[in-house]
């Protein structure tokens, strides 16, 4: 339904998206992860016709929407990673404003305004200025303004960027239910592993503007289908275990992280005899050995070398 | 969709009244604060220009004009020429004559005329109710006639002593002084050759009309001045407001969201437009509705005044476009801090917002070449009770004004709105 064809852009220095591919289907949830500067906010700024990308195509149902965005612009909605709102207005003050400029007037814009309002939560704050809103709040209305008008698309920047875990849920929930009940079609960006992982469909993994990975969950997953996660736990490590570790050619990663370490290893190895010994040898005293299930991090530490969040 | 441009602007103004302090407030702190303090320096008739002067004669003019003709007649020219200069002694007292000047109609209500002595020069010099004091040296006349006739050299002059703060006073006796001399040598001259001596009287007359054109005066009071100064300065801020919330709009993400919903510019910039004009309007008209009450100050032709501030508003409107595009392309805020922070004063300084700079003076000139300095001259104008028809020229410099500004912006406008 929507797609990026060979998109690159580039600013002055930096080449944020460098050839990417992508598409979305109708009724699909689709996430996009990226650390910080992946290029994610470039991406999704081009698929929704704010920004022109310097090469390639964006397309909407087969037509291109480089020149002429009208089509697309009528049916997407937008949550912008940044609160983009109106501060001095009050809750209800936004929507109508909102809500207008996408040419929504008289009762069905006061009936659409309850309805977000009763969806993201905040009825009863209706009349209250946004600056007196928490930062959830904010984040929540963020994205009602952008449901007002029922978008067959909702494209979503990091909403739930510096919230709490609950209102981070409801929000997710909320995304979830508005797929099932309406079949809205969602692109939902993010670092966080967990939320892409309970959301997405598929998922598409980018890093300094390249999309390095891209499939259903259990696609990506496959892609360490032949490795295993091990977590080890002791009281302190030494040098000498620690070198001995990284010469071992089994183990294809390795993260040190305080008294544990995260090992990516081939998964037929006998390792853990291996482990063992070697622990037993440099005077290590293994508290836990611990093998888990692949995750998203997992892949995503494999494809860079590095952990999302670093 | 306008109208929603407008509203929600109304609302944030609603919600910041400090804004709105500073936008209807200050020019009105302002106009009090300049009305009270330069008044003297522009009102002609109330506060007054009324000034004393002291003339000092160091010697007495008839006893020189006496000597003088003494030594012509020891001198070696012809006799019949010093028979001449003998009969018009009368009208060879310059002195003399141009204390009459002084005491003449025309300046005796500006200029009151006390002559001391030299002896009392200390004294004089302390007392504060003398703003200048006019002093012939010695043998002032005497040498004055011998330059005139005898085309000898030297040059007398008399000293005009300033005292602190009366400029103003000291600038005026200069330049009567300056222009009779003028006149005073022309006359002389004319009398010198055989034409009559009333002549000279009827010259001392025009020179005091001229004189009194060189005061100030117009039927303006130092409020009515300053309401107009001051609120075609305050309402240039208008513009850099207005394009201040439509950059951090911008800078919000909510300029997105209007680009995503399909807004065109153009009607994003209709909006800036009006949302400038109708908020300056209102601005202006509130500052004016309180200087009306407070400062007395009526407007003799309520339409031509109407004109005017649309005309005027309308370029706010217009800068509140260009200062718009100009930060979006530029992606900063800069150039709104600027023009509010310096190019204002400067537009406000040359427009004559803090003291006339006369009409005809190139300062002047330049200042009509301000939208707010040519709005400031029709709306002067109109209150000394000419027509708007005395005033398309400011008009159509106005309109060209928020024309060229709407233009540059739109050009100047950038194709999509960044994201980053
Ligand atoms: N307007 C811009 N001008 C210049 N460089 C930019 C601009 N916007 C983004 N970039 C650069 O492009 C790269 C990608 O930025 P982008 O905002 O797309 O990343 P992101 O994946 O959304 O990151 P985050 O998770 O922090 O939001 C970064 O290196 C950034 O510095
Ligand atoms: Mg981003």
């Amino acid at each position: 339904m929507l797609e990026l064809i060979d998109i690159t852009k580039k600013y002055k220095q930096t080449k944020a998206v460098k050839n990417m591919n992508m598409y979305i289907e109708k009724g699909e949830i689709v996430g996009l992860l990226g650390p910080n500067g992946a290029g994610k906010s470039t991406a999704i700024s081009i698929l929704s016709s704010l920004l022109e990308p310097t090469s390639g195509d964006v397309k909407f149902r087969n037509k291109s929407m480089i020149k002429n965005p009208k089509s697309l612009r009528q049916i997407i909605g937008i949550v912008p990673q940044e609160i983009a709102l109106y501060e001095d207005l009050s809750a209800e003050e936004n929507m109508k404003f909102f809500g207008r400029i996408y040419r929504l007037k008289g009762e069905k814009l006061k009936n659409k305004i309850s309805e977000v309002l009763e969806q993201i939560g905040l009825a009863d704050r209706r009349k209250d200025v946004v600056k007196t809103f928490s930062g959830g709040m904010k984040r929540r209305l963020n994205i009602g303004v952008a449901m007002l008008h029922d978008p067959e698309i909702l494209i979503m920047d990091e909403p739930t960027v510096g919230i709490d875990p609950q209102s981070r849920n409801y929000i997710l929930q909320t995304v979830k239910r508005l797929n099932k009940e309406r079949q809205m079609t969602v692109l939902y960006t993010s670092h966080y592993m967990e939320e892409v992982e309970y959301l997405c469909d598929r998922i598409y993994i980018m890093d300094k503007g390249n999309l390095i990975a891209s499939g259903t969950k259990d696609e990506i997953k496959q892609i360490l289908a032949s490795e295993n996660t091990i977590y080890l736990k002791a009281d302190y490590w030494n040098e000498s275990f620690i070198t001995k570790l990284q010469e071992k050619p089994q183990i294809h990663q390795m993260k040190v992280e305080g008294n544990e370490i995260v090992l990516v290893v081939s998964k037929d190895v006998a390792i853990f005899s291996k482990l063992a010994h070697l622990a037993e040898e440099t005077s290590v005293q293994l508290r836990a050995v611990d093998v888990k299930q692949v995750t998203l991090e997992d892949v995503f530490l494999h494809l860079t070398g590095r952990a999302l969040r670093d | 969709m306008i109208f929603q441009m407008i509203k929600k602007q109304y609302l944030q103004f609603l919600r910041n009244p400090v804004e709105i302090v500073l936008l209807i407030g200050l020019p009105i702190i302002l106009i009090t604060i300049l009305g009270n303090a330069l008044g003297n320096l522009i009102d002609g008739g109330e506060i007054d220009l009324t000034f004393k002067l002291a003339i000092i004669e160091h010697e007495d003019e008839e006893i020189q004009v006496e000597n003088f003709l003494t030594e012509l007649e020891n001198g070696d020219l012809p006799d019949e020429i010093i028979a001449a200069f003998a009969a018009v002694t009368d009208s060879l007292a310059p002195v003399e004559m141009f204390k009459e000047v002084l005491r003449s109609e025309e300046l005796n209500d500006m200029i009151i005329v006390e002559e001391a002595h030299a002896r009392e020069m200390d004294a004089i010099k302390a007392d504060d109710s003398y703003a200048a004091i006019l002093e012939f040296p010695e043998n002032f006349s005497a040498d004055l006639l011998e330059n005139i006739l005898l085309d000898e050299k030297m040059n007398p002059e008399a000293i005009i002593h300033y005292k602190a703060g009366s400029e103003i006073a000291g600038n005026i006796v200069e330049q009567i002084v300056a222009m009779y001399q003028e006149e005073f040598t022309l006359g002389t001259f004319l009398g010198n050759n055989g034409i009559d001596p009333q002549q000279l009287q009827q010259k001392g007359a025009e020179i005091t009309q001229e004189v009194s054109s060189v005061s100030p005066h117009e039927p303006l009071s130092a409020k009515a001045y300053y309401t107009i100064g001051m609120i075609v300065m305050n309402v240039l801020f208008m513009a850099t407001t207005i394009a201040q919330y439509a950059f951090r709009e911008r800078q919000s993400h909510i300029f997105n969201r209007m680009i995503i919903a399909d807004f065109s510019r153009w009607v994003y910039f209709i909006g800036i437009l009006l949302t400038a004009l109708i908020f300056a309007w209102i601005q202006a008209i509130l500052v004016f509705i309180f200087a009306y009450f407070a400062f007395d100050v009526t407007w003799p032709d309520l339409t031509a005044f109407l004109v005017i501030t649309f005309f005027f508003t309308l370029a706010v409107g217009g800068l509140a476009v260009l200062l718009t595009a100009i930060s979006f392309r530029s992606n900063s805020e800069q150039i709104i801090s600027f023009f509010s922070g310096v190019v204002v004063t400067i537009f406000a300084f040359l427009g004559g917002s803090f003291f006339p700079s006369g009409t005809g003076s190139f300062l002047g000139k330049l200042g009509d070449y301000t939208p707010n300095g040519a709005a400031m001259s029709a709306y002067l104008s109109i209150l000394r009770g000419e027509s708007i028809t005395d005033n398309a020229d400011h008009l159509i410099f106005i309109a060209c004004f928020a024309i060229g500004a709407i233009i540059i912006g739109v050009i100047s406008y950038p194709k999509r709105g960044a994201a980053s």
